[in-house]
């Protein structure tokens, strides 16, 4: 049985699906919502430090649904293991509405111009899929910065140099500078670089009806209590139902997007929230899932043109998975740094994400969020896990340590891949994520050297001992999963063209992190936020005829 | 008068219905000792694991904190999974014991246990972590999984177990 | 088929007498062991066991629980699905208390602490549920969120999105659920855990107290701590911050009465620490060092007759204090009583006093 239809059926609420289904509805369009998570508030959350999506040792606190969802990890020695959304492997992001903005970090970062012309600047590493992207800063330009005003994003980006142009200052000054901050900035400006308050998707002072943040030790991997963290949540998704165009329908899975014989994209097949099999038609279906399960979504929609998954002609569609290779360092020092303000992550420079003699690329380096406890026990160096050798450190470094870490940019493998499991499959009966591949070399390489930076910095901020944190080698997505649906001009070599649109089927597009070429040494939401205003104004201006 | 019948008359079928519930019940009541999971046995090697994981010094450790109810409560919660790795594990660990030393770990004393753990066969180390890292989850966790009890590990690291937060008192432009 | 029918109702019938006598009869059971009974079940025994050592060791569970002997289906069918639950393993833990049981032991406590029910009733924190989150002025001016029932309704089992619609500034705003509407979102068991271990409370009559005699006044009532929501339980005022707060810059000296940690929950400084930020009231000039308590009464809050506590009757300037131009006389005045400074009124500088005898008290 078939729902009347819709012009546009958007797949998953999260940061990608929520902008475009706000300017779809709010250009007149009839859309429909798929969301499979619920919609949850502070309350569902409670600060819960062992389940939430940073610290999921006992769940996670916005989705998927722990028993309905395993995937399965393959490690670097091609064993299998099925995994569940809190395990390890597992790459999780959230399930719900908001996506990863609801309990993200919430850093708000422009990728830099060098960011889509790796190729260009640096030439394709053996063993890589390293590519420019079909656009350039300067098309995301302006899309960057009506993300900035209409999601809201605060700090004080005028002392780093490194930027790309930008038209507009950031529309809300930053939050007051915590203990770290007047540690870290002096230690980086005698050490000649260039320190900045970081830019975050949260209210320094109140913006768009809602308060300033209150700066508790709850923030990343926890809903906020005061709404003072700007997601797709709070932001376009109200704006979209406000239209009373957007039917949000939540608890609902897609089973797989329906092509006709013609390769026309008809609808959408998806499980209700009463596990009822719906079928949604459309004019327009957009895939906004995250890296991982809108390639997964685009294989499992298999018909007599596309055998092998919508877009996956030639074998690209899953391929590429990326995150970041996190590394960094961190710094006991002999007197107290940690002073209970929230969200802890503050000031940043940008002197290493380019122009690294020898090196592709590098990261943005960024001191940590506040730690609660428990994210502090695996601190020690020395490999001391255990007895009092192990609680003597706890109590003499717990308020005295500052980690600084940064989100090393990939070089993209073809290997690391979402793939269709042959045979586990999930509650509703369709195959599950299969995550496999690994870290390439040279990313590892850059990951080490990002570590000694930060560590030279702590160095220098009067640390009286510093260790490395590094990467490991296994295949990386995550909350910043990227790049299995590329973005590019060639259809043999990327899933959708620069506007997003798949290249086979005219009605199809693909919205959120997996479109992204390579994915910058920066936290990706912001990105993923622009582009879908970007690809969103094509969307309106193809959808009036104008295009 | 027929008031006060209706309350005996009440209070009769109360009484009178009380035999047959209570011996249904009654068999609860005989479930020894506080644990969901673990046998008392059992909960003796845990909780003498969690102990030399995280020792009382000058601030109470593992065993005063009660980080073995967090481990108990889970194995019948979300580590589920874990049950026969916990059983055969504490079995396990008693087993290479008590054909050292004579004794199963619980019974040696302390330094004899720290120096069996810090000599482990390979055998148990795969155990000795799960059983570490449940611990610290437990002892340096919020206070409200029942392993840090009067969260104690966060007053010892200097955490005010809840913070003081004023709010703003903004008001938005034009409102009001 | 009529036969199966028969069968049927006969089996209706059947469970429908054991839910009508054996519920009731079970909790009678439970009600004449003086809580033994309780604590058979294995899921509150730690509860059980908290309140034999606590300072309400004399009071039986149903005084505070519930009388057993009620014919209120509600009751007994909740301990029926509880037992359900037990059986199929699927209890959670800790039992909690539902809203509706802190609002129902508000009347219970009543029954022995009259007069401090009476002033929390009559004084600011006995405030309900309509008067606060149906408050124009507020909700015209500024968004609910769940941050809210942090300090109002911390007991209320849901977020604001279950307690008020429209979650706006433009309204008009209701209750969601009808229930709450004329409840208190401030009940006793905000500030005060009836199981923590103690002491019974001994009546100022009674000289013989055990703590007294030993010479050891105890500074708080052990009961005293703060509900917090997040944790969903009650934290002693011995593990609650005092901050340490400053003026501009200027450590401020702040009195080292426990029980003030308690307010600072809910009137507490932005992380800044400045004083008068966010509802902060921590006093600095003239008053700077007193302990919320040296002035507000315990459960009404109210401040009358606190002047005469420290200061003679007239000032040196021979002003009587209470009726200086402070927030205290009029809450109009400019000069907020927490933060009045000698200055605001002898901008020319503080004048010597005049003798002895009439320098104010500098008990604190």
């Amino acid at each position: 049985m078939s729902l009347p239809r819709v012009n546009a059926v958007v797949i998953g609420a999260g940061a990608g699906g929520g902008v475009v289904a706000k300017e779809l509805c709010e250009a007149g369009l009839r859309v429909a919502l798929l969301e499979r998570g619920r919609w949850y508030t502070a309350n569902d959350c409670r600060k819960d430090d062992l389940r939430n999506q940073r610290t999921s040792v006992l769940g996670n606190n916005s989705g998927p649904d722990e028993e309905r969802n395993p995937r399965v990890f393959v490690d670097r020695d091609a064993n299998r293991h099925i995994v569940l959304p809190s395990e390890g492997g597992y790459s999780n992001n959230a399930a719900c509405v908001g996506g990863g903005t609801l309990t993200y970090g919430a850093m708000a970062w422009r990728y830099q111009p060098k960011d889509f012309r790796m190729r260009s600047t640096y030439g394709t590493p053996e063993g890589s899929t390293l590519d420019d992207w079909p656009i350039s800063y300067e098309d995301l330009a302006p899309f960057y910065e009506k993300a900035e005003y209409e999601i809201g994003v605060s700090g004080d980006v005028s002392n780093d140099p490194f930027k790309g142009p930008r038209a507009k200052p950031l529309p809300m000054p930053p939050l007051p500078p915590t203990r770290e901050y007047e540690i870290l900035r002096p230690a980086a400006q005698r050490l000649g670089l260039h320190p900045f308050d970081l830019p975050m998707l949260r209210n320094s002072v109140p913006y768009n009806g809602r308060p300033p943040c209150m700066r508790c030790r709850w923030c990343v991997g926890f809903v906020c209590e005061v709404d003072a963290k700007c997601g797709t949540h709070n932001t376009v998704i109200p704006r979209a139902l406000a239209t009373g165009l957007c039917d949000l329908r939540l608890g609902c899975m897609v089973k797989e997007i329906l092509t006709t014989d013609q390769g026309k994209i008809t609808s959408v097949s998806y499980f209700d929230a009463h596990d009822r099999l719906q079928e949604q038609p459309a004019d327009l279906v957009i895939v906004s899932g995250a890296a991982i399960e809108s390639a997964r979504l685009l294989l499992n929609s298999k018909s007599k043109l596309f055998p092998n998954g919508l877009g996956n002609r030639f074998d690209w569609v899953g391929r590429n998975l990326q995150g970041h290779a996190y590394s960094g360092a961190t710094g006991l020092f002999d007197f107290d740094t940690y002073d209970d303000v929230g969200p802890g992550a503050c000031i940043a420079i940008c002197d290493y994400n380019h122009g690294n003699p020898g090196l592709r690329g590098g990261a943005m380096l960024a001191n940590e969020f506040i730690r609660l406890p428990y994210q502090a026990v695996d601190m020690p160096p020395n490999g001391v896990r255990w007895g009092k050798a192990h609680k003597d450190f706890m109590r003499k470094a717990y308020r005295r340590t500052i980690k600084i870490m940064g989100p090393t940019q990939e070089m993209p493998v073809f290997d690391s891949r979402v793939q269709l499991d042959p045979t586990v499959k999930d509650f509703w009966g369709m195959p599950v994520a299969q995550l496999s591949g690994y870290q390439h070399p040279h990313t590892l390489e850059i990951a080490g050297v990002m570590a000694a930076k930060a560590e030279a910095w702590l160095k220098e901020a009067g640390a009286i001992q510093t260790w490395r944190n590094l990467p490991g080698n296994g295949v990386s997505g995550g909350q910043h999963q990227a790049g299995t649906c590329r973005m590019g001009n060639d259809p043999k070599t990327s899933v959708v063209d620069s506007w997003c649109r798949v290249h086979d089927a005219d009605n199809l597009y693909v919205i959120d992190g997996s479109v992204h070429v390579t994915n910058g040494g920066f936290n990706p939401a912001l990105t993923i936020l622009a582009n879908a205003y970007r690809a969103s104004a094509r969307l309106v201006q193809f959808w009036k005829g104008k295009v | 008068m027929a008031k006060r019948s209706a309350l005996t008359r009440r209070r009769f079928l109360q009484v009178a219905a009380t035999a047959a519930a209570s011996s249904a019940l009654i068999s609860c009541g005989r479930h020894a000792g506080p644990w969901r999971f673990f046998t008392p046995g059992e909960a003796r090697t845990i909780e003498a694991l969690c102990e030399q994981i995280i020792p009382a010094d000058q601030d109470p450790g593992a065993t005063w904190a009660g980080t073995i109810y967090y481990i108990d409560s889970q194995l019948v919660g979300h580590f589920r999974k874990l049950q026969s790795t916990y059983r055969s594990g504490s079995a396990a660990c008693d087993a290479v014991c008590r054909a050292a030393h004579g004794q199963p770990f619980a019974e040696l004393p302390f330094d004899q246990q720290t120096a069996f753990l810090q000599r482990l066969p390979n055998t148990l180390q795969p155990f000795f972590d799960m059983v570490i890292t449940h611990t610290m989850q437990g002892f340096y966790g919020d206070a409200r999984h029942d392993g840090n009890r009067d969260a104690v590990s966060w007053r010892m690291l200097g955490i005010p177990v809840i913070p003081i937060r004023g709010r703003d008192h903004y008001e938005f432009p034009g409102k009001g | 088929m009529a036969f199966l029918r028969s069968r049927l109702a006969l089996l209706a019938l059947a469970i429908g007498i054991l839910i009508v006598l054996g519920l009731p009869a079970a909790s009678l059971y439970y009600e004449y062991s003086a809580g033994e009974s309780c604590a058979r079940c294995h899921e509150i025994r730690s509860e059980h066991s908290s309140w034999q050592t606590s300072t309400h060791r004399a009071v039986a569970c149903g005084a505070c629980h519930g009388e057993i002997l009620t014919f209120d289906p509600g009751f007994h069918l909740g301990n029926a699905r509880r037992l359900v639950q037990h059986i199929r393993g699927a209890y959670r833990d800790p039992i909690r208390l539902r809203t509706l049981d802190v609002n129902a032991m508000v009347g219970r406590c009543q029954k022995c602490h009259q007069q401090e029910a009476a002033q929390w009733q009559n004084g600011p924190h006995g405030i309900t549920y309509e008067s606060v989150f149906l408050d124009q002025k507020h909700n015209r001016s500024r968004l609910l969120m769940d941050d809210c029932l942090r300090c109002h309704g911390m007991f209320f089992e849901g977020g604001i999105r279950n307690l008020v619609a429209p979650l706006n500034t433009e309204g008009p705003w209701k209750l969601l659920p009808a229930s709450v509407v004329q409840q208190p979102v401030i009940p006793c068991l905000t500030c005060h855990a009836i199981h923590r271990s103690g002491d019974p409370l001994h009546k100022d009559n009674d000289n013989d107290s055990s703590a007294k005699s030993a010479g050891r006044e105890e500074l708080y009532r052990p009961s005293l701590g703060f509900f917090d929501r997040r944790e969903r339980a009650n934290f002693s005022v011995a593990f609650l911050p005092l901050p340490v707060m400053f003026d501009s810059g200027r450590p401020v000296k702040i009195s080292p009465d426990p029980r003030q940690s308690l307010c600072y929950q809910c009137h507490g400084p932005l992380a800044s620490m400045e004083v008068h930020s966010g509802d902060d009231r921590t006093p600095v000039g003239v008053h700077e060092g007193l302990s919320c308590l040296a002035c507000h009464q315990k459960h009404g809050q109210h401040t009358r007759a606190s002047c005469s506590t420290c200061h003679p009757r007239l000032s040196n300037c021979g002003l009587d204090v209470e009726k200086m131009d402070t927030t205290f006389a009029s809450t109009k005045s400019p000069h907020n009583i927490h933060f009045v400074k000698c200055l605001d009124c002898h901008p020319k500088g503080i004048p010597k006093k005049r003798s002895a005898s009439a320098r104010s008290s500098s008990y604190r």
